[in-house]
C-alpha cells in the first residue's frame, strides 16, 4: 500500500511539473511572447524595456521558469497589472466560493445518482430507467449556460421565489439561509449535467459486474437476490465509479465555470472568464494551477479510495475496471 | 433399478434473439442415479452447460427461457418452482462449479469468507462457527496452509487454489448433486489430473452424485459411470463408458473416439478429424441434426429426426443407421480402437 | 494447417473440429455468410428509431446552414433600428428582431453554419491526432507509449473550458483558432481507446504474421489495426461533434469564442441573456438549437454503438417481454 501510495504521489508531482511548463510554453508561445502578455498594452518602447527588465523578462528562458517557479512555491502568484495587487489576494476566497458550490451540487448528484442507477440496473427499461435515461440525454446535450437562463426567467423572474444571481443578498452577506436559497439554482444547473453521468455510469457499471462470472457463483450459492445485488455487486461496481469521479473533476470545474458565470457567482470560474476579457496573464496561469492541483489532488484521493476498495491494486495486480 | 436423484425429461431451452426464438438445448432428457457420475460430453455450443444452468434455475439470469420440459430433483419438479423456492435448493442439496475459478471467486472478498457465506446462508451458523467450518472446508479439498489461505483474496491464488476454493465452496452444505461445469478446462495439465484426483475422492468421501460437463473425453472416460454424448442441442447417445467406448452407436460418438489423439503408436499418422463444424443454433439442420456431417448420411436422414431409441441394456442412440440389435450385454473389454468402427458393414436398417 | 495435423492435440476434440475442415472444401454445415458486418449494423441502425430521428434532424440543420443563403429571408448581420426587439410572429420576422434589429430566424440559420463547421472540424482533427497518439503509443510501447500517456494525463489534469479560455484569451479569438484549440483538447480519449485497442490487437496472431512476412509497421499500424478498431472510433467521434458544439457555444457565450459581426448560438444567447426581461423568448431559440442538434448527433452515436455491438438486439424490449412470458414454463 505504502509503495503504491508513494508511487502515486510521484506520479502526481511529475504531472504537476509537466502543468506548469505547458502553461509557461503557453506565455511564451504567445504572439509577441512574454513581453506582450504581461507588460500593460500603451507603453512607449523605454519603458517597456525598463519594466521587461524589472520583471526579468530579458533573461534566459529557464530562469525566468525558474524564477517563476520559486515564487509560486512561496505562495507568489504575481501581480495583475491594473492596480497592481497581489494575485493570491483576489484568487483564494474564490477558491472558497467555488468550492461551497461544487460540493453542494456534486454530493446532491451522488447522493441521487448512484441508487438511483444501481435500481436502474435491476430493473432494466423499466420506467424510473427510461426516465433517467430521458434525463441523462437531456443532461448531456443541453448547455448548462441555457437551462440556467431559463430556470432564471422562471424562477426569479417569472415566479420570483428564488435569487436571480449572486452569492449573498446586499444586506445578508454571510447569513447561511440566504446562501442556501441563493445556491437552489446554480446547483440545480450543475446537478444535472453531473446526475446524467452518474446515473449512467453506476447503472453501466453494475449491469457489467451483474454478467461476472462471480454473480453467477454468488447465484449459485442460492443468495437471495438482495444479497447478491448488493454484497456481491455493488462493492464491485464502485469500484469504476470512483475512479471515474477522479477522472471526471476537470469537466466538473469547467461546469462549474460556466454556472458560476451565469448566476454571478464570485467563485474561480467567474473569476477566470472576467480576467480573460481584460487578457490578466497572471492570473489565468495562477488559476489554472490552482485548479490542476485540485484535479490533481482530487485524481489522487480517488486512486487512494480505489486501493482501499479493490484489494488487487495495492499489489500492483489489478488496474483497470475489467480486471 | 437404483434410485434416481435427478430426471430430466425434455428439456428445451432457448434465447430470444434477433432470429426469434433459437433452441439452445432440444428435448434433451438425462437420468442420474443417487451416488453416480454423469459426464455430458459435447463440443463447445452443443447445450450442455446450458442443460446445467437450467437444473440450477440460473439461465432465467442469463437471458435463457425454458419453454418446455421437467426436471426432477429426488422427484420434486425444479421448472415450475419459484426462484424464492430454489434458494433453498440451489447452494445447498446441488451445488455447481464453473468452468474458470479465476474469474467464479468475487475479488474483494477474502476466500474464507465466501466459504462461510454458504454456510452462514444455508446452515445457519453464527459468523465464528462458519468460519471454522470454511477453513476446515479448506483443508478437506487438501488447501496447503488453510487458515492462512483463507484469509486470502483469490488474486493472491493459482487457478487450481482457485479451483480447490470453488469446490469447497461447493461442498461446504454437503450436497446431495454436484454439477460441475468444465471444473479442469481452464486449469494447466498437471493441475487438471489433481483437481479431476480431488473430485473424485470427495464425491465418495460426501457421497455426492455428480453431473459433470466435459468435452474431453479422457475425463468422461476417467471419472464417469454413464456418459451422454450432446450434439447441437439434443443427446445423441447415452450409455455406460464400456457400452460408449466399446460399443459408440452413433457416427458423431464415432468421430469423437476416433480424434483422441493416442500417446501410443500411430505417431506421425494423421488425426482423425471430423469434417465441418458444429452448425449455430439457429441454423439446425433438418432431419438428424448430424447429417451434413456425416459420412454415412442417407436420404432419410436429411428429412426425418431419427428418435433416440433404446436397446435391452439401456444404451441410447439417435442414428438412422442404427441397429439396437447389436447392443449385447457382455463384459467390458479393454479399449480397442481399430475394432470399434463397424458401422459401415452394418446392413442398413429398414426406414420406418 | 498442415502442422497442426502432425502435432497431437493435448485433449478433446474441440480445436480439431475447427482445424479439421479440409481445404478448399467448403463444409456443408457453414451457412454461407449472409452479409458483411457493416450491413447488418446499418440494417439494425436503420431499426433503432432514435438513432434514425437523430439521423432526420441532423440532416435538416445540415441542409439549413448549406442552404442558409437562400433560405434566411434577411442578411444576419443586417441592422435595423427602426424594428429592434420585434416579438415572434411579426410581420416579416418570423421570430422576431433582436436589440439591435436584425432577424433572428436569419441569425438562427447562418449561426447552425458555425456549429456545425465547429463541431464536425473539431470531431475530425480530435479523432486524426488521438488515433495517431493512440496508435503509435499502443503499438510500440516503451517509452513512446510512456510519453504519450503522461501527456494524455497532463492533459487530462487542467480543465479543458479553463484551457481553451486560456488559450484564446493568449492568442486571440477566431473561428479557425477555435476548432484548433478545441481539437487540441479534446484528443485524450480517443488516444487511450485506440492505445487499448491496439494493445490488445497487436499481440494477435495475425499482427506476428503480417511482422513474420515483412510487411511494415506502418502498413499493420494504420492498415490492419486501424480497419479493426475502426468501430469505436467512428463511435466516439459521433459523440464528439455533440461535445464540440457545446463546447464552442459556451465559448462563444463567455464572449471569448465566435465575435460579431459572425454569430453563433451561444453568442445570440449571451446577448439575449441581457433582454431576459423584456424578451425571455429570445434565449429560448438559440438554446433549443443547440439542445436539439446535440440531442441528434448523441443519438447518432448512440444508434451507431448499438448497432455495432453483436449483443444487442433490434427487438423491442416490450416484445421481448411478452415472449418470454408466453414461451417460458418456469415458475417466477
Amino acid at each position: 500500500m505504502t509503495e503504491y501510495l508513494i508511487r502515486r504521489v510521484l506520479q502526481s508531482v511529475l504531472v504537476l511539473f509537466l502543468i506548469t511548463i505547458l502553461t509557461f510554453a503557453l506565455i511564451h508561445a504567445a504572439p509577441g511572447g512574454p513581453t506582450q502578455v504581461f507588460l500593460a498594452p500603451g507603453l512607449s518602447p523605454e519603458a517597456a524595456q525598463i519594466q521587461a527588465h524589472n520583471l526579468g523578462l530579458d533573461q534566459k528562458v529557464y530562469i525566468q521558469y525558474l524564477k517563476w517557479i520559486g515564487g509560486l512555491l512561496q505562495g507568489d502568484l504575481g501581480h495583475t497589472f491594473k492596480n497592481h495587487i497581489p494575485v493570491g489576494d483576489i484568487l483564494w476566497p474564490t477558491v472558497k466560493n467555488t468550492m461551497i458550490l461544487m460540493a453542494a451540487a456534486w454530493l446532491l448528484s451522488l447522493i441521487i445518482a448512484i441508487p438511483w442507477g444501481i435500481y436502474n440496473s435491476t430493473k432494466e427499461y423499466g420506467f424510473s430507467d427510461q426516465t433517467s435515461n430521458f434525463i441523462s440525454y437531456l443532461g448531456f446535450a443541453m448547455p448548462t449556460f441555457w437551462f440556467g437562463i431559463i430556470l432564471q426567467q422562471t424562477f426569479a423572474m417569472k415566479l420570483d421565489i428564488l435569487p436571480l444571481s449572486d452569492m449573498y443578498d446586499m444586506d445578508k452577506q454571510g447569513d447561511i439561509g440566504n446562501l442556501m436559497l441563493h445556491l437552489v439554482l446554480p446547483v440545480t444547473v450543475l446537478s444535472l449535467g453531473f446526475l446524467a453521468g452518474y446515473v449512467k455510469y453506476s447503472r453501466a457499471s453494475m449491469l457489467e459486474v451483474l454478467n461476472q462470472d462471480y454473480i453467477r457463483t454468488a447465484r449459485a450459492k442460492g443468495l437471495k437476490e438482495r444479497k447478491v445485488v448488493f454484497r456481491h455487486a455493488l462493492r464491485n461496481a464502485l469500484i469504476p465509479i470512483i475512479t471515474i469521479l477522479g477522472i471526471d473533476l476537470p469537466i466538473l470545474v469547467g461546469g462549474a465555470a460556466l454556472t458560476e458565470s451565469v448566476f454571478n457567482w464570485p467563485g474561480m470560474g467567474r473569476l477566470f472568464v472576467e480576467m480573460a476579457v481584460s487578457r490578466e496573464y497572471s492570473v489565468l496561469m495562477s488559476i489554472t494551477l490552482v485548479v490542476s492541483v485540485l484535479v490533481v489532488i482530487g485524481n489522487l484521493v480517488a486512486d487512494i479510495l480505489y486501493a482501499v476498495v479493490d484489494p488487487r491494486v495495492q499489489y500492483g495486480r489489478g488496474g483497470g475496471s475489467a480486471a | 433399478m437404483a434410485e434416481k436423484i435427478l430426471e430430466i425429461r425434455n428439456l428445451t431451452t432457448g434465447f430470444l434473439t434477433d432470429q426469434g426464438m433459437v433452441k439452445a438445448t432440444d428435448r434433451v432428457s438425462l437420468d442420474l442415479e443417487k451416488g453416480k457420475t454423469l459426464c455430458v460430453v459435447g463440443e463447445s455450443g452443443s447445450g450442455k452447460s446450458v442443460t446445467a444452468l437450467s437444473v440450477m434455475r440460473l439461465i432465467d439470469y442469463a437471458g435463457g427461457i425454458i419453454t418446455e420440459g421437467e426436471v426432477l430433483f429426488n422427484g420434486q419438479d425444479l421448472i415450475g418452482m419459484r426462484q424464492q423456492d430454489m434458494l433453498n435448493i440451489r447452494g445447498n442439496r446441488i451445488t455447481m462449479i464453473f468452468q474458470d475459478p479465476m474469474s467464479a471467486l468475487n475479488p474483494v472478498f477474502t476466500v474464507g469468507e465466501q466459504i462461510a457465506e454458504s454456510l452462514r446462508t444455508h446452515k445457519k451458523l453464527t459468523s465464528k462457527e462458519a468460519w471454522r467450518q470454511s477453513v476446515e472446508m479448506l483443508r478437506r479439498v487438501r488447501m496447503p496452509d488453510p487458515e492462512i489461505r483463507a484469509r486470502q483474496y483469490p488474486y493472491e491464488m493459482s487457478g487450481g487454489m482457485c479451483q480447490r476454493v470453488v469446490i469447497a465452496m461447493a461442498l461446504a452444505c454437503n450436497p446431495e448433486l454436484l454439477i460441475a461445469d468444465e471444473p479442469t478446462t481452464a486449469l494447466d495439465v498437471t493441475v487438471q489430473a489433481q483437481i479431476l484426483e480431488l473430485l473424485l475422492q470427495l464425491k465418495k468421501e460426501f457421497r455426492m452424485s455428480m453431473l459433470l460437463i466435459t468435452h474431453d473425453m479422457g475425463v468422461a472416460a476417467e471419472v464417469a459411470d454413464r456418459i451422454a454424448v450432446m450434439y447441437a442441442g439434443a443427446v445423441v447417445e447415452e450409455g455406460t463408458v464400456a457400452e460408449i467406448f466399446e460399443r459408440p452407436r452413433h457416427p458423431y460418438t464415432i468421430g469423437l473416439l476416433k480424434s483422441i489423439p493416442g500417446l501410443e503408436g500411430e505417431r506421425g499418422g494423421e488425426l482423425y478429424t471430423i469434417t465441418g463444424s458444429i452448425p449455430p443454433m439457429s441454423k439446425i439442420p433438418s432431419g438428424c441434426r448430424f447429417h451434413p456431417r456425416c459420412t454415412y448420411a442417407m436420404d432419410v436422414c436429411r428429412t426425418n429426426e431419427p428418435p433416440l431409441s433404446q436397446s435391452l441394456t439401456g444404451h441410447k442412440a439417435a442414428c438412422w443407421l442404427d441397429d439396437t440389435g447389436a447392443d449385447d450385454p457382455r463384459p467390458a473389454k479393454p479399449n480397442n480402437r481399430e475394432a470399434k468402427v463397424t458401422i459401415g458393414t452394418r446392413p442398413e436398417v429398414t426406414q420406418p | 494447417m498442415s502442422d497442426s495435423k502432425v502435432q497431437p492435440a493435448a485433449s478433446g476434440f474441440n480445436d480439431k473440429t475447427a482445424q479439421g475442415i479440409p481445404m478448399g472444401m467448403p463444409s456443408p454445415a457453414v451457412e454461407p455468410p449472409p452479409s458483411g458486418p457493416w450491413k447488418t449494423s446499418a440494417k439494425k441502425f436503420m431499426h433503432n428509431p432514435f438513432a434514425v430521428t437523430g439521423l432526420v434532424i441532423l440532416i435538416f440543420f445540415i441542409l439549413a446552414a448549406l442552404l442558409a443563403h437562400w433560405i434566411a429571408p434577411y442578411d444576419p448581420t443586417r441592422i435595423d433600428m427602426m424594428f429592434p426587439n420585434l416579438p415572434a410572429g411579426s410581420e416579416g420576422h418570423l421570430l422576431g428582431t433582436d436589440e439591435l434589429g436584425r432577424d433572428i430566424f436569419s441569425r438562427l440559420l447562418y449561426s447552425s453554419r458555425i456549429s456545425l463547421t465547429v463541431g464536425f472540424s473539431v470531431a475530425f482533427v480530435s479523432v486524426v491526432i488521438g488515433t495517431l497518439i493512440g496508435a503509435l503509443s499502443g503499438y510500440f510501447g516503451g517509452w513512446v507509449d510512456t510519453i504519450a500517456m503522461r501527456l494524455v494525463d497532463v492533459m487530462y489534469s487542467i480543465p479543458t473550458l479553463f484551457l481553451n479560455i486560456l488559450i484564446l484569451a493568449i492568442f486571440g479569438s477566431k473561428a479557425s483558432y477555435m476548432i484548433w484549440i478545441l481539437a487540441l483538447t479534446s484528443w485524450m480519449g480517443v488516444a487511450r481507446l485506440v492505445r487499448g485497442n491496439y494493445l490488445q490487437l497487436r499481440e494477435m496472431q495475425y499482427v506476428e504474421a503480417a511482422k513474420a512476412i515483412g510487411v511494415s509497421d506502418w502498413r499493420i499500424i494504420f492498415g490492419h489495426l486501424l480497419r479493426n478498431s475502426s468501430a469505436p472510433i467512428i463511435v466516439t467521434a459521433t459523440l464528439m461533434v455533440g461535445g464540440a458544439i457545446l463546447s464552442e457555444s459556451a465559448l462563444s457565450y463567455l464572449g471569448l469564442g465566435i465575435q460579431t459581426p459572425n454569430t453563433s448560438w451561444g453568442l445570440m444567447l449571451s446577448n439575449a441573456q441581457e433582454f431576459m426581461l423584456t424578451d425571455p423568448l429570445q434565449a429560448l431559440y438559440p438554446g433549443l438549437c443547440i439542445l436539439i442538434v446535440v440531442l441528434a448527433v448523441n443519438f447518432i452515436g448512440d444508434g451507431i454503438r448499438d448497432a455495432m455491438d453483436p449483443r444487442k438486439t433490434t427487438i423491442p424490449r416490450r416484445r421481448l417481454d411478452q415472449w418470454r412470458k408466453k414461451f417460458s414454463k418456469s415458475g417466477i
